[in-house]
């Protein structure tokens, strides 16, 4: 499963890409040539873009199709947004510290577990840990009984189910259905203020570019390796006395962190988080920009998520009535006709004009062997 | 029915050809008689509260309301109703004789109203023929006294306990006996013996019990509790926590024990009642589950397509009933498309509309199936070895019909109406059978039937099994895999259409519907053992059933949701490729 953009895409051209993205963007809304709102959008897509290149570690790379991953995003994005709930301040309506919500729901102090996100440095590492945690708890019970392929899916596909429930629930004090929103500073900066959403935007880029080296790094690894065998073939590597599981349970944990940071990365930027967030409809989204870019590389998921987003933004826009049957076909058409995405085209054209060429040369030859015969 | 007093004398007798002349009038005076009789009948009770209104005798008044006994029972209800909340009023015309009237019309600026005697039900005129016009205070209110409430209450109790209608029969006897007033114990006693439906007369013993309850002797109160008990009679619940406390204080040990046992026993009967709804609820629940997997067992079970538009074939279902019904009334209307469909002398409604449901079933089916066909020739069987991408496809294709839905119905729910031989229910034992409910069961055992039928006993289910079972052996003796796929996916997506007919009957029909059902559905499928018919259904019911036994025990839906999904991920931990798992050797 070689593209011509996989792996091996020229180094120049990711790292001017990357220098763009982390340096030049930014430096031209500054100067006020990219507008805010067009940034802000931006930082947006390269969130989905951290998304989606978790959804690839394990899809592309390991055969595992989780359709649970927008949990682990807006996991993390509630993690960031309980510290930034607290951040707001007392509230001019409930003359309380307390989030609107409970206060609304006739809380007086804050439920335990909220105290210690007073702290952002415990949130951060909470963008890590509740996410990991969680898909070590599932993955360790998926993978030990050998749930695979569509049952890993579906199941993957309940536990979201379950999930989204249960924060809709008010009793769980995470927002209910309204989740969290009317964020105001991150670390002492006004979030409305221009110079702190591009700080976000960079942030963003610079993870991007980071979680983008690290997975590059992993996956032509031997881990990586062992990663595509179990893919390929799981059995065998279970032959070849490899714990398959051990390794599937890594890289889904690793997965679920970067979908983490990727949410957490979002929330401020969007300013909202709420449950709809995690529902199975996300993740299946996440899949598909996967899907249209191309699996199996870090660059597809990159591609696919800013461009399905792109053409997203534009449809909603351009044809409110029509944009779900534009989208839907798309990933109709893709995945009919496009099984490797977006950078999979110029492989599939070199091949369709080695396969004509052979072809025409096969022609060509029993022309030659029939006019032999003749002459004979 | 009460004979009129205005029937007609019969002719008297005349010889010869005048006594064929009477045979004659005898039968016109008949016939006219019963055409009166039918008129008039209800006049009489009417007449006869407006006759005792204006009466001062309280003796007359009496015996007037008694013999109400024999009239219409509705009238008889309304106007003793009126007379009691004091709407008629005494009015003294020209003759100095008090008239019964009742108010006609609203009230006008000066708060006068039109007057309407009740006997008669015509304007009240002066002399000069003018209608009077009187404020409520010009009038007398045509009061009642308690002695004469009661004569009352004893004439409608007593016609509400012989009313015709079981199910208001029923409700004036259990009325009667949550009473408790000993004076109603001959009255009910006089009903045990010529009542003749069983039921009612169960809860006619139910209520004399209850009343010997307040009996002044000890024995028959003890017996009344101990019989109380046996019955397992919830209504008397309080009842008897009453009487076990007057017992208490006047220190009856007796019957304070036996009190003690019948609250057990209801105790008991009640436990046992929210046992039996619960598994029937759980049944009925898992039945719907079952009707919503079945045609996923087959194209998700048996073919391993991961069909996720299966939920919108379920709306497609759901949206072809709502056509028929509305074909069924008034025709198809569609404002977006000016569209307007309407079968002359289709204009139907009661009975006969009620049958558009039975029109809607196959109806549903069809169309599922064939947009099953068009999905499976142009998109799935591309992917039959690309599993994953059927989902992401399938996915795809579920977008742009969800969309097409809103685009055509709208993004609001649509109604669909259950046809009338589905509401209403059934008790027995006091355990509710909603008639929905049962049919959901019925439905479903049909269905499994069906389903088992074509593959075991057709031609079509045998080709089936061996496609799925080894698809290069079939092909190899001949069997034409691409056709026998194509009629897999066509069946299982018209059993989805089936479940959608029926999802319309208990719920909202929308362009979401589908989304509701398909992860429960998927689960009952994996849960099941893929590619098991038996597994799926024995899934269902599981799933169905510890729903609605979570709920009861947790008082909450959701919560109750999130452990079913918990002890899903659990029990698949054990039984890693469901209840019955496919043998296999190979590998891949």
């Amino acid at each position: 499963m070689k593209t011509s953009l996989a792996g091996k895409t020229p180094t120049l051209l990711l790292s001017l890409l990357a220098v763009f993205l982390v340096v030049v963007m930014p430096s031209l809304n500054a100067a006020g040539a990219v507008s805010d709102f067009t940034l802000n959008t931006w930082g947006k897509y390269l969130c989905y873009a951290i998304l989606a290149i978790a959804v690839d570690m394990l899809w592309g790379y390991t055969g595992l199709l989780c359709l649970g991953q927008a949990l682990f995003f807006s996991l993390g994005g509630y993690m960031l947004g309980m510290h930034l709930m607290l951040m707001i301040g007392p509230d001019p309506v409930y003359k309380s510290a307390l989030p609107d919500f409970m206060d609304f729901m006739g809380r007086k102090e804050l439920p335990g577990f909220w105290e210690p996100f007073q702290s952002f440095p415990f949130a951060a590492l909470m963008i890590f840990c509740a996410p990991g945690v969680l898909a070590g708890i599932f993955g360790y019970l998926a993978f030990r009984s050998r749930i695979k392929g569509v049952y890993f899916s579906i199941l993957t596909q309940a536990l979201t189910y379950g999930a989204a429930l249960m924060f809709f629930r008010n009793e769980l004090y995470m927002g209910g259905n309204n989740g969290f929103t009317d964020f105001r500073t991150i670390l002492g900066a006004d979030l409305r203020n221009p110079e702190t959403k591009r700080f976000l935007y960079i942030a963003s880029a610079v993870t991007l570019t980071l979680v983008f080296l690290g997975c590059r790094w992993l996956t032509n690894s031997r881990f990586g390796l062992i990663q595509r065998a179990i893919r390929d073939s799981e059995n065998r590597v279970l032959f070849s006395g490899y714990s398959a599981a051990n390794f599937k349970l890594f890289i889904f944990v690793i997965s679920a962190m970067i979908a983490g940071i990727g949410g957490a990365l979002y929330v401020p930027q969007v300013g909202i988080i709420n449950p709809s967030e995690m529902m199975t409809e996300k993740s299946l989204e996440a899949v598909v920009w996967v899907a249209v870019g191309g699996r199996g590389t870090l660059f597809g998921p990159i591609l696919g998520a800013i461009g399905v987003n792109y053409l997203k933004s534009w449809a909603t826009t351009e044809f409110p009535d029509y944009w779900l049957i534009i989208l839907g076909a798309t990933f109709v058409l893709v995945v009919l006709f496009m099984p490797k995405g977006i950078v999979g085209i110029p492989g599939q054209i070199r091949e369709l004009i080695a396969s004509r060429q052979s072809r025409k040369r096969a022609a060509e030859e029993e022309l030659l062997a029939t006019s032999a015969a003749k002459t004979k | 029915m009460r004979r009129s007093t205005m029937t007609p004398a019969s002719p008297k007798r005349t010889d010869g050809i005048s006594r064929k002349i009477g045979r004659l009038l005898i039968c016109l005076g008949i016939l006219l008689g019963q055409g009166f009789a039918q008129e008039a009948a209800p006049k009489g009770a009417r007449e006869i509260v407006a006759e005792a209104a204006a009466t001062t005798d309280t003796d007359k008044q009496k015996e007037l309301v008694e013999s109400l006994g024999n009239a219409e029972p509705e009238q008889v209800t309304l106007w003793l109703g009126k007379w009691k909340e004091g709407e008629i009023y005494l009015y003294q015309d020209a003759a100095g004789t008090d008239v019964a009237v009742t108010l006609d019309g609203e009230a006008d600026a000066d708060e006068k109203h039109a007057l309407k005697a009740l006997a008669t039900e015509k304007p009240v005129t002066a002399e000069d023929g003018s209608a009077v016009r009187m404020t409520k205070d010009e009038l007398y209110l045509a009061d009642t006294d308690s002695s004469l409430r009661r004569v009352m209450k004893g004439v409608t109790d007593r016609l509400a306990l012989a009313s015709p209608d079981v199910k208001k029969r029923l409700q004036a006897v259990q009325d009667t006996g949550l009473e408790q007033d000993p004076a109603k114990l001959p009255l009910l006693e006089q009903r045990v013996a010529v009542e003749q439906n069983g039921r009612i007369k169960d809860a006619l013993a139910e209520a004399v019990a209850m009343i010997k309850l307040r009996s002044p002797e000890l024995p028959v109160r003890e017996g009344a509790v101990k019989e109380l008990g046996d019955m397992g009679s919830i209504a008397s619940q309080s009842a008897i926590k009453t009487v076990r406390g007057e017992a208490e204080a006047a220190g009856q040990v007796g019957l304070v024990g036996a009190c003690d046992k019948a609250l057990r026993d209801i105790e008991n009967h009640i436990s046992r009642v929210n046992t039996m709804g619960t598994l029937f609820r759980g049944l009925s629940l898992g039945s719907v589950l079952l009707v919503v997997a079945i045609g996923l067992a087959i194209t998700f079970g048996l073919m391993g397509v991961i069909n996720m538009a299966h939920g919108e074939l379920i709306v497609v279902g759901a949206y072809t009933t709502y056509l028929i019904q509305n074909l069924f009334a008034g025709g198809i209307h569609m404002s977006p498309f000016g569209l307007k469909i309407d079968i002359p002398g289709m204009n139907l409604s009661g009975g006969s509309w009620d049958l558009y449901f039975l029109v809607a079933i196959p109806a549903s089916f069809l169309t599922a199936a064939g947009v099953g066909l068009l999905l499976e020739r142009g998109i799935i069987r591309f992917l039959y070895k690309r599993p994953l991408e059927s989902l992401l496809a399938t996915w795809g294709v579920s977008m742009v019909i969800q969309q097409l839905f809103r685009l055509v119905f709208g993004a609001n729910n649509v109604q669909v109406e259950s046809p009338s031989f589905l509401s209403g229910n059934w008790t027995v034992n006091d355990i509710v059978f909603g008639w929905n409910r049962l049919f959901v069961i019925g439905f479903a055992v049909l269905i499994i039937f069906m389903t088992w039928a074509v593959l075991t006993k057709t031609s079509l289910g045998l080709l089936i099994r061996a496609v799925m079972q080894n698809r290069s052996m079939a092909a190899c003796m001949g069997v034409k895999t691409e056709k026998v796929n194509m009629m897999t996916f066509a069946f299982g997506s018209g059993l989805a259409g089936l479940a959608g007919a029926f999802l319309s009957q208990i719920g909202n029909v929308g362009p979401n519907l589908g989304q509701n059902y398909i992860v429960d559905s998927f689960m009952t499928v994996v849960v099941g053992g893929v590619g098991n018919i038996m597994g799926t259904v024995i899934s269902a019911l599981g799933i169905g059933m510890a729903d609605q036994s979570l709920q009861q025990i947790l008082g909450d839906p959701v919560t109750g949701k999130i452990l079913v999904l918990g002890a899903i991920i659990l029990f698949l931990q054990w039984k890693p490729s469901g209840i019955f798992a496919t043998r296999s050797r190979s590998l891949d």
